[in-house]
């Protein structure tokens, strides 16, 4: 499955993830702790400055971000209509600059380095007992597994649907789709317990 | 904690299992081409649905736990909501609200159906019980979240963000219907709904 890390060698590739993400959250209390026109316009243009340096295509960098921006220009045009045109421009600075600064975190941190953050995270429930730190991975792992074959499902019963001349509807697509699914839990789950990958 | 809760706590690998299922199949409900439902010309995205089947399907537990892989796959970079979607750009949206109330949603789904809906009860009560679980959780609690996170983050305030996204509430509440009956059909055919009532 394709991901949105952006395979490179750039400074922001190098930092450590967990350096990225405070940083990342320092961010985004600094840009809503002010409302001042320069110092967001500034922000807008670091952010601007990192994302576009990552040397993604120009139509992919612009491709991601697009369905997120939309949202906020539709919030802005909310405040430009009841509010006033200095809380709009407010607004699309503040969201904007945190968009590009959470893509470029994305961009630059590949799946793993992102999975031993989350490990780290789930230590103190690892500790009472709740889960096992692996299980983090091995969800991820089921799901990318899984995805292709519950398309490939959803696939054939759509055409199942063909063959007896019957209206494709939800109802009978996402049923069926559901039990088929989750049917093979307990042989996956023999499975996985059979490799010992969670030792319990 | 005390051993003994710990123990009867503990997310067994089966429980693992169906979530990380339940979370593929709303990867996967976000990729199919829309649904276009016969009296209405408007195409629903079912990823919401997804989230609203996960608590009538599996119960809250169960069902929060499948969301919640699916906010993780989100926020560590998979494009894996509707639109290709992703990273943690999602999460800087003034809609995020809305993704974020999904764990909640699920959850207060599969609380209400696990309470309201049994196995021995007729087919238009269960129907009726998820209905009401699902409109609940997948509408008033994702909406709760996602209309105060818009009003905050967005300066539009409360009354503004709530008429905004009233505009969504029709396909919602198609969703729930659909969440419901789906919810009886899967109950009927292979039953995981734990029961509380």
């Amino acid at each position: 499955m394709r991901t949105l890390y952006v395979e490179a060698d750039t400074i922001l590739h190098r930092l450590p993830p967990r350096a990225k993400l405070l940083a990342l959250a320092a961010a985004s209390i600094a840009l809503f702790l002010t409302r001042s026109l320069p110092w967001l316009g500034i922000a807008v243009l670091i952010g601007v400055g990192l994302y576009f340096s990552l040397g993604l295509p120009m139509r992919e960098a612009l491709a991601r971000l697009r369905p997120i921006f939309l949202t906020i220009v539709v919030v802005c045009l909310f405040n430009l209509l009841f509010n006033s045109p200095a809380d709009a421009a407010v607004v699309l600075l503040r969201l904007t600059t945190l968009m590009l600064l959470a893509a470029t975190v994305t961009a630059t941190t590949s799946i793993a380095d992102f999975i031993d953050e989350i490990t780290v995270l789930v230590g103190p429930l690892e500790r009472i007992g709740f889960l096992k730190a692996a299980d983090v991975g091995l969800a991820v792992g089921l799901v990318i597994r899984f995805v292709p074959e519950i398309l490939a499902r959803y696939a054939a019963i759509r055409e199942a649907h063909t063959a007896r001349g019957l209206p494709v509807r939800p109802l009978t697509l996402i049923a069926p789709l559901i039990i088929l699914t989750l049917r093979d839990a307990d042989s996956i789950a023999a499975a996985i317990d059979a490799r010992g990958f969670r030792r319990q | 904690m005390n051993y003994q809760n710990a123990l009867e706590n503990r997310m067994t690998t089966r429980d693992l299992v169906f979530a990380s299922l339940f979370a593929a199949i709303i990867v996967a409900l976000g990729l199919v081409p829309p649904i276009t439902l016969g009296f209405i010309p408007v195409p629903i995205t079912a990823q919401s649905l997804g989230v609203m089947l996960a608590g009538v399907v599996l119960g809250a537990r169960r069902g929060t736990i499948a969301v919640l892989i699916v906010v993780l796959l989100v926020a560590i970079g998979f494009p894996v909501l509707s639109g290709g979607r992703g990273g943690l750009a999602v999460f800087a949206g003034p809609t995020a609200g809305f993704f974020i109330g999904w764990i909640f949603g699920a959850f207060t789904t599969g609380y209400l159906s696990e309470r309201l809906v049994t196995a021995s009860q007729s087919g238009l009560a269960q129907g009726v019980g998820f209905f009401v679980a699902a409109f609940i959780g997948g509408i008033g609690v994702i909406y709760l979240f996602g209309i105060t996170y818009l009003a905050f983050v967005g300066g539009i305030g409360f009354s503004k963000a709530f008429l905004g996204s009233l505009a969504f509430i029709p396909g919602d509440i198609l969703k729930t219907v659909i969440a419901a009956l789906a919810g009886r059909a899967v109950m009927a055919g292979y039953p995981l709904l734990p029961q509380r009532a």
